[in-house]
């Protein structure tokens, strides 16, 4: 991820809904609702360039309810400063960014 | 955690669906880099687990499901990149498909339209490509040469066997030089029904000059042509056909026109490709009746020498020509005329074919045209997308790959459209090209050319996709950005998108200009009257096997009785004999007036028509003087028909009835008095003047014995029906004599044009094609013309102007650039159509009707194209035009 350049408004929108609490990929894809062919790459990225972490839950836990364990993602301090760094860009361009609804999600 | 412990809380349903979920993932985690794949793959699994788990059991779940499972292929290939850091490709591919999607209109029309030219071209090339480009399936088939015979008045006439002879002694050019007599046909009887076959004498050498080895046995020996041995070698498709592939053919007996041959061996299915030959016999250069130096019915074909040139091969024989004729007083001016063995096989139809291609090329210009017009007006519209991504941090170099990756997907899914066109077209092609177009049998989709035409259209998709997002790069950002709510689009790509359709519409003007002359040739053909009345007549073939039937009493008795029966038949009106059918061309002879010098410099020549009773009637060929052939004539002094034309000629100041003509027919000559002059007959074609004939009666009693005739009967109904009576009918005087050659007359008249036909027939289909384009082209343009004034529009509504007014501006826009065209095409037209002339009959390449009439054509399709964003235009609402203004 190159410092100098803006993250992508989707890569933003992907950042601010973790942020506020969506921690799994199909949550996160609700949340945006983007398309997982969108989503997933960006969390792949994001997560290579450690603006982000991911971590799979505790297998205990899971096994419990019976399920499988799913894998979980949280913003990184870098993270967080590349996303207030995008976000004051996209301002500049006049867009106004909403940090806090989650959009409705659409497949 | 444990994998089989998944499915424990899911309904039975989605149980099976996680279960086939999960087996695409596995195979899909592949692509994952191996360090990564477990996790990959769990956490997918997981996710969709935890999906169904949470949703109903229905099926719009499951469909949900699926496509969120689509998403795993670009995320497994993201960490696989991560590896390679390398670009994103399939980011890209899955974009561009997004966008085809969206706009399926769009996608459709460049898709169709790269599709349709494309598919017309591979397939047409294909056909030129096999037909005339390829070289024959022999070996080293650029140094096999045909010869005929040339003499002054025709250059495509035969070889005698004494010529041949003394050439191939003389000879110092050919490697190998061999004869073969001009194909014929020879009845099959014996195992099997009797059938009648294609069949040729050949000089023992002839395959191996050819350079083709038999498949099964052998070639023939030269003791067998010296002795005009009884052996035969038969075609791969005479060997299937009749013989079911037999594996034990050979030394099997065939009897040929009566007369058992032993068969010594198949040739390969390559002949059958080229030659439409299933027999072959010796030919004996010595044997009875090849000694007359004045008989020609032989064609020559020669292996050259390496390193010797047609040009040098030409010049050697022509040496031996000239001796020849200083010694043989009948030789004069004869010599030989070689060809390349290759344009003797393709004949006449490698002109049309040619013309056919350039008529594609012009449909693959216009369809590039379209595809740019198209790509230029998108791009417009995404001035403002790019400009936004390049604001939000794509690189130039990201924006141009985007757009190459888009491009380039629809330029696969035009091919991919025009690969599908082009298998239908080819497979048409092969099935209304039969007997006109020769090496059918080679006709196959030909890689290359596919290569070849997609190549050119991903070139013009990348020409004109990629063109906009260097322009937009290079521009301001600010200012596209500005601009971005209002509709702009720059002066310089109208201009482009206007010149590309005036280039369209005059493209196309000239293909259907040519279509038109064809299309008129082909009606002027067709209404020729070919000189007799062709409706409800049948015409058949029947050969006398020359064992049976020796003497001329017999031959005679049994012509009799077959016209005879077949009258008697019911639905038949009359039947007769002829020689020589209208349309089939035949042979002709000298001939004297009496009272003149029998010499060569003042004998005529005229076609030789031998005819039994009833033959005018029967074809109603009207008598234009005199009487018809008939009873009278079986008794007392000869008499003859001859034709109008003859009749003008040789008579012009004179009545030719009375007139007596001496005829050459080999020992003693034919002396008779003109009775009558009959109507001209198309014997080479109806495009071809008629020729000079003298009809001659099968029952004279000085005349004629006749191994082969034709038979020609009139119906009073479908003439096809009456076939089988008359086939049994012949059985039942000899079971041996097949009835070959079954056409009714309308057919074989069709058949003299078949050619035309399928040239003409092909070409008004490029054309429409082309025209077709055009005119989407044209509403292309205009529609996105409106669509960017609308704001003008609005005002112009808003301070009065009428609807109507403005319906008017917007066509008047639209036709000032099909006028443009169509005065760029005519001229077009008028420079190109002169190389059309030569398939032209009756019309000339600058016929004003043809011209005038496309015109008017094309124009009121353009003009229908205009009407519908005209109307558009006029529901522009003032208000809502101005008010986006602010």
């Amino acid at each position: 991820m190159h410092e100098s350049r803006p993250l992508s408004l989707a890569t933003v929108r992907v950042l601010v809904s973790i942020g506020n609490g969506a921690r799994y990929g199909f949550d996160i894809m609700d949340a945006t609702g983007l398309a997982s062919g969108t989503t997933y790459p960006i969390l792949a990225r994001l997560e290579h360039a450690g603006l982000i972490r991911g971590r799979w839950e505790s297998p205990a836990a899971a096994q419990r309810e019976k399920r499988p364990a799913r894998r979980y993602y949280e913003i990184s301090a870098t993270g967080s400063k590349a996303l207030a760094r995008s976000i004051e860009h996209y301002r500049t361009l006049g867009g106004g960014f909403d940090t806090s609804a989650p959009r409705p999600a659409h497949d | 955690m444990t994998e089989s412990s998944g499915d424990e809380s899911l309904s039975p349903r989605q149980a099976r669906t996680f279960r086939q979920v999960r087996t695409v993932v596995a195979a899909v985690s592949i692509i994952a880099p191996r360090d990564r794949r477990d996790d990959w793959r769990r956490e997918w699994e997981a996710e969709i687990w935890h999906f169904l788990a949470t949703n109903p059991p229905r099926a719009r779940t499951t469909l949900r499901v699926l496509w969120r499972l689509l998403g795993a292929v670009p995320h497994a290939v993201w960490l696989r990149q991560l590896d390679w850091r390398t670009e994103m490709l399939l980011q890209d591919l899955s974009f561009a498909l997004r966008n085809m999607i969206r706009r399926p209109a769009f996608a459709f029309l460049v898709t169709s339209t790269l599709g349709l030219g494309i598919g017309v071209n591979t397939a047409m090339f294909t056909v030129v490509n096999s037909v005339l480009i390829q070289p024959l399936p022999y070996k080293n088939a650029e140094r096999l040469v045909y010869m005929y015979g040339s003499f002054s008045k025709f250059d495509r006439a035969s070889i005698s066997p004494p010529d041949f002879l003394d050439y191939r002694a003389a000879n110092t050019v050919f490697e190998a030089f061999a004869a073969q007599r001009l194909a014929g046909s020879a009845a099959i009887t014996g195992s099997g029904d009797a059938e009648r076959v294609s069949a040729t004498d050949v000089t023992a050498n002839y395959f191996a000059t050819l350079g083709v080895v038999p498949l099964r046995g052998r070639s023939f020996a030269p003791a067998e042509e010296e002795n005009a041995a009884s052996v035969a070698i038969i075609s791969y498709g005479l060997w299937q056909r009749r013989f079911g592939g037999d594996a034990a053919i050979l030394d099997k007996t065939l009897t040929i026109d009566g007369r058992p041959h032993r068969i010594i061996g198949v040739m390969p299915p390559v002949l059958d490709r080229t030659l439409a030959v299933d027999v072959w016999r010796p030919l004996q250069l010595h044997g009875p009746g090849m000694g007359v130096r004045r008989f020609h019915f032989l064609r020559a074909i020669g292996r050259l020498e390496p390193g010797v040139t047609l040009q040098q091969a030409q010049a050697s024989m022509d040496v031996v020509a000239k001796r020849l004729e200083a010694t043989y007083p009948e030789n004069a001016t004869w010599h030989l005329n070689m060809r390349p063995y290759r344009d003797v096989i393709v004949g006449s139809i490698g002109r049309a074919l040619m013309f056919l291609l350039a008529a594609v090329g012009l449909v693959l210009l216009i369809a590039c045209g379209n595809v740019a017009s198209l790509l230029l007006a998108r791009a417009t519209t995404r001035e403002g997308e790019i400009a936004i991504r390049t604001a939000l941090g794509a690189s130039r170099k990201r924006l141009v790959q985007q757009l190459v990756t888009e491009s380039l997907m629809l330029a696969v899914a035009g091919g991919l459209a025009g690969l599908v066109l082009a298998m239908w077209l080819v497979h048409t092609l092969r099935a209304i090209g039969n007997g006109i177009l020769p090496r059918l049998a080679e006709v196959d989709i030909d890689g290359t050319v596919l290569m070849f035409t997609m190549a050119l259209s991903f070139v013009t998709g990348l020409l004109f996709g990629v063109a906009p997002a260097l322009h937009a790069a290079r521009d301001d950002l600010a200012r596209s950005l500005a601009s971005l709510g209002r509709s702009s689009g720059s002066r310089a790509t109208v201009r482009a998108r206007d010149l590309l359709v005036i280039a369209q519409v005059a493209l196309s003007l000239m293909l259907l200009a040519g279509a038109g002359l064809l299309f008129r040739s082909l009606w002027n053909l067709q209404h020729v009257s070919p000189g007799f009345d062709a409706r409800h007549v049948l015409a058949s073939e029947v050969f006398l096997p020359e064992k049976r039937y020796t003497d001329r009493a017999d031959q005679q008795q049994f012509w009799e009785r077959l016209v005879a029966d077949t009258r008697a038949l019911p639905g038949v009106k009359s039947a007769s004999l002829t020689s020589m059918l209208p349309l089939r061309g035949g042979g002709d002879t000298r001939f004297w007036i009496e009272g003149q010098d029998r010499t060569p410099e003042r004998a005529q020549s005229a076609q030789i028509n031998v005819v039994a009773d009833d033959y005018f009637a029967t074809m109603r060929i009207p008598i234009v003087r005199g009487r018809p052939l008939g009873r009278e004539d079986r008794t007392g002094p000869n008499t003859l028909l001859i034709s109008e034309t003859m009749a003008r000629r040789i008579f012009p100041r004179t009545d030719p009835i009375g007139q007596r003509l001496v005829v050459d027919f080999g020992k003693e000559p034919f002396i008779g008095e003109i009775v009558g002059v009959a109507g001209n007959v198309a014997a080479f074609g109806v495009d071809a003047v008629p020729p000079d004939v003298f009809y001659f009666s099968i029952h004279q009693p000085g005349g004629f014995g006749r191994g082969f005739m034709n038979l020609v009967v009139r119906t009073e109904g479908d003439p096809a029906t009456a076939a089988s009576p008359i086939r049994a009918t012949l059985a039942a005087i000899d079971k041996d004599i097949p009835l070959a050659g079954v056409r009714t007359m309308e057919e074989i008249v069709g058949d003299s044009m078949s050619r035309q036909r399928f040239t003409t027939r092909l070409l008004i289909g490029f054309a429409l094609a082309a025209g077709l384009l055009a005119v989407v082209g044209l509403y292309g343009v205009l529609a996105f013309v409106v669509g960017q004034r609308t704001r003008e529009l609005g005002v112009r509504m808003a301070l009065g102007a009428s609807r109507r007014r403005v319906f008017t501006l917007v066509v008047a826009r639209g036709m000032k650039i099909v006028c443009a065209g169509i005065a760029l095409g005519l001229i077009g037209a008028l420079l190109t159509t002169r190389l059309v002339t030569s398939l032209l009959f009756e019309v000339k390449a600058n016929d004003p009707i043809v011209l005038a009439s496309v015109s008017g054509a094309l124009g009121f399709a353009a003009l229908l194209a205009c009407v519908l964003p005209a109307r558009q235009a006029t529901r522009v609402d003032p208000i809502r035009a101005l008010r986006s203004e602010a």
